[in-house]
């Protein structure tokens, strides 16, 4: 057999006369009814409410909510629920951890993204010039290209910003490609 | 040291033990106190606790009156975070247009519509209720087809619930 009984009572029983103690159960029975977990049935352990009202340990619900990502609803009454919108219980005593914070049990993904020193964020600066563009709707690229002119990986900082004649032939070269694109784009057009 | 397999592999113990007591839970409250109409033979509960047979009674003023069924409840690792199987068995099935002849049960909690927060009681009312108010005989009218094609798990069966009224 193994459903157990008395699980809930068992070391109460072990002291005192069993029908009052049996009594006593009961009574206390009901009124931590009103607090167990919808999910687990057990005391909420980790206790958070809906907006709808309704009591979960976060361990249950939180896996209840993994269990169907795409609807996420109340188990109790199918209103909307989702992970920001449960409210943290603190009772007297316990853990003043947000239980929403001790789990998810699985670690999350991380992922960040590259430093981007290089050639794109000194673009117009230091002397680094690069224009790109393209045309054609994927997979099939018509024209796509980048020109990139000066290294400013290789370039010192502060000896080509400054020099105009660097200046002027970046802005030769920036307005003939700009004038490249816009015919092409026109002959694009046209044709 | 922070090592993911054994965190892992406890915490999936930890939550196998927590559906295990939330099982015996649900089958202690059972035997104490059935849903009208159900019987359960406290001798075979827990013999095994992914598997549960009851006995339900056509409910008096009903046409199943004087029946009686046995109900299935097959409880997967993932319960109650994913609905049991629920399926008549035996000789008696219920003529009803949403159980079909090899005791399959067209009814969304035990699909689409499950949540953790049902149980075996809320799982016997509704097809209690279910049955109650059937106002006629009759099998599904695809049965002969269903039966013949659909697979032994009625979980797997793709259902459309469109009939809200029986």
């Amino acid at each position: 057999m193994a459903v157990d009984e008395e699980s809930d009572t068992s070391p109460r029983n072990s002291t005192g006369g069993e029908n009052t103690e049996n009594k006593r159960n009961e009574g206390r029975g009901e009124e931590e009814r009103a607090f167990e977990c919808n999910i687990c049935l057990d005391t909420a352990k980790d206790a958070v409410i809906s907006m709808c009202g309704h009591l979960f340990c976060w361990p249950c619900l939180h896996q209840w909510l993994e269990t169907r990502p795409n609807r996420q609803s109340c188990p109790v009454c199918k209103a909307a629920i989702s992970r920001d919108k449960v409210i943290p219980l603190y009772g007297r005593g316990g853990s003043k951890e947000d239980p929403r914070e001790k789990l998810p049990p699985r670690p999350q993904g991380q992922r960040t993204e590259p430093e981007n020193t290089g050639a794109f964020s000194n673009f117009g600066f230091d002397g680094g010039f690069q224009m790109s563009f393209g045309i054609g709707a994927f997979p099939f690229g018509l024209f796509a290209s980048t020109f990139n002119f000066g290294d400013p990986v290789i370039r010192g900082h502060g000896a080509h910003g400054t020099n105009p004649a660097n200046l002027e032939d970046e802005r030769f070269l920036s307005q003939l490609f700009l004038w490249v694109a816009i015919l092409f784009i026109f002959w694009l057009l046209v044709a | 040291m922070y090592s993911p397999r054994s965190e892992a592999s406890l915490a999936q113990s930890c939550t196998l033990q927590r559906q295990e007591k939330r099982l015996q839970k649900e089958l202690v409250a059972l035997i104490k106190e059935p849903p009208p109409g159900v019987v359960i033979d406290g001798e075979s509960v827990g013999q095994s606790l992914d598997l549960l047979v009851l006995s339900i009674n056509g409910a008096q003023g009903t046409i199943y009156e004087g029946e009686q069924f046995q109900l299935q409840f097959r409880f997967g690792p993932k319960y109650p975070f994913d609905s049991p199987e629920v399926v008549f068995i035996g000789t008696e099935i219920p003529v009803h247009p949403h159980v079909y002849s090899n005791g399959h049960i067209c009814l969304s909690i035990l699909t689409d519509d499950w949540s953790p927060a049902l149980s075996i009681f809320s799982v016997c009312v509704s097809i209690i209720s279910m049955l109650s108010s059937c106002k006629e005989k009759k099998r599904p009218p695809d049965d002969s087809m269903y039966v013949k094609t659909c697979s032994k798990n009625p979980k797997k069966t793709k259902w459309w619930y469109h009939d809200e009224e029986v």
